[in-house]
């Protein structure tokens, strides 16, 4: 049964590829909401919200609180900061690995004043 | 249109369209930069976030030439990039494809071009990154956004604990 489960991060990106729940993240990450509260925004019916609250909650992305009747909405952190590590990679990539790129370019010019192969002592 | 300013105070970043555009001033001659940007043993160096180690499995510079650069995360963990130079026009351009090597990402490729420009012993890097829709580029700047929202509202979790 386990085996024929998507992988978690399969199963978080399936979550994220819709704007809809996208936007009840951005919202949940803001403080936690009831059904209610996160169908306002949207051109929808309560159950329709619901049906996508499932699919984040399968996910592990957010979870329901405990309180009586109106049982709010929570984000959960782990799975969803995995996606955007993986997801952003590409800028903070780049941002990151251009500081090093000055870093090194720098190292290596102070190595060319001293001795033009840098291993000229 | 809509111009979303990202990046940090060194690197100017912002979305342009389906395009990210990242601009950097380094203070150094261009051919350094495009020696240093294009050998195999010196990506090595610069490569990748700070702490990540770089291996280059295969990078050949020159139309047609295949890279497959492999990050290895802090966490132990391996992020392989690939692709395929399209242009090559040392010191001035590079073109190539850059696709995400895993499950999921594999199928769509991203074209990174690399304009250097020679300001006088520095040189301005324009990497300008087109993803295969505006909607891709959306999706991952709103997952970005999100999960620094999330590291704010741990912070905030933290301050709180502290009573």
């Amino acid at each position: 049964m386990d085996m024929q489960r998507p992988d978690p991060l399969s199963l978080t990106f399936a979550a994220l590829a819709d704007p809809t729940r996208r936007a009840i993240l951005a919202r949940l990450a803001g403080g936690e909401a009831t059904v209610k509260e996160l169908a306002e925004p949207f051109d929808m019916t309560q159950p329709a919200i619901s049906k996508h609250l499932r699919v984040l909650e399968r996910a592990g992305l957010i979870e329901q609180g405990r309180q009586a009747q109106w049982r709010p909405r929570r984000l959960r952190a782990g799975p969803l900061r995995d996606v955007a590590d993986w997801v952003g990679q590409y800028r903070r990539h780049w941002e990151a690995s251009f500081d090093r790129l000055d870093d090194y370019l720098r190292e290596l010019q102070e190595e060319g004043e001293h001795g033009d192969d840098g291993d000229d002592r | 249109m809509a111009i979303q300013q990202l990046g940090n105070e060194r690197t100017t970043a912002y979305a342009d369209g389906a395009d990210l555009v990242m601009e950097r001033i380094f203070d150094a001659p261009r051919d350094l930069v495009w020696r240093v940007m294009n050998d195999p043993e010196r990506v090595t160096h610069w490569w990748g976030p700070k702490g990540y180690t770089t291996t280059v499995e295969e990078m050949d510079v020159r139309p047609g030439g295949r890279w497959r650069w492999i990050n290895h995360t802090t966490g132990g963990e391996d992020a392989p990039f690939r692709g395929e130079y399209l242009e090559v026009d040392p010191p001035v351009r590079s073109v190539r494809t850059f696709i995400f090597d895993v499950p999921g990402f594999d199928d769509r490729a991203a074209v990174e071009s690399m304009v250097l420009e020679d300001l006088g012993g520095r040189t301005k890097v324009t990497a300008r990154t087109r993803f295969p829709s505006a909607e891709d580029l959306e999706g991952a700047l709103a997952m970005g956004m999100i999960g620094g929202a999330l590291d704010s509202y741990d912070r905030l979790a933290d301050e709180i604990a502290k009573g």
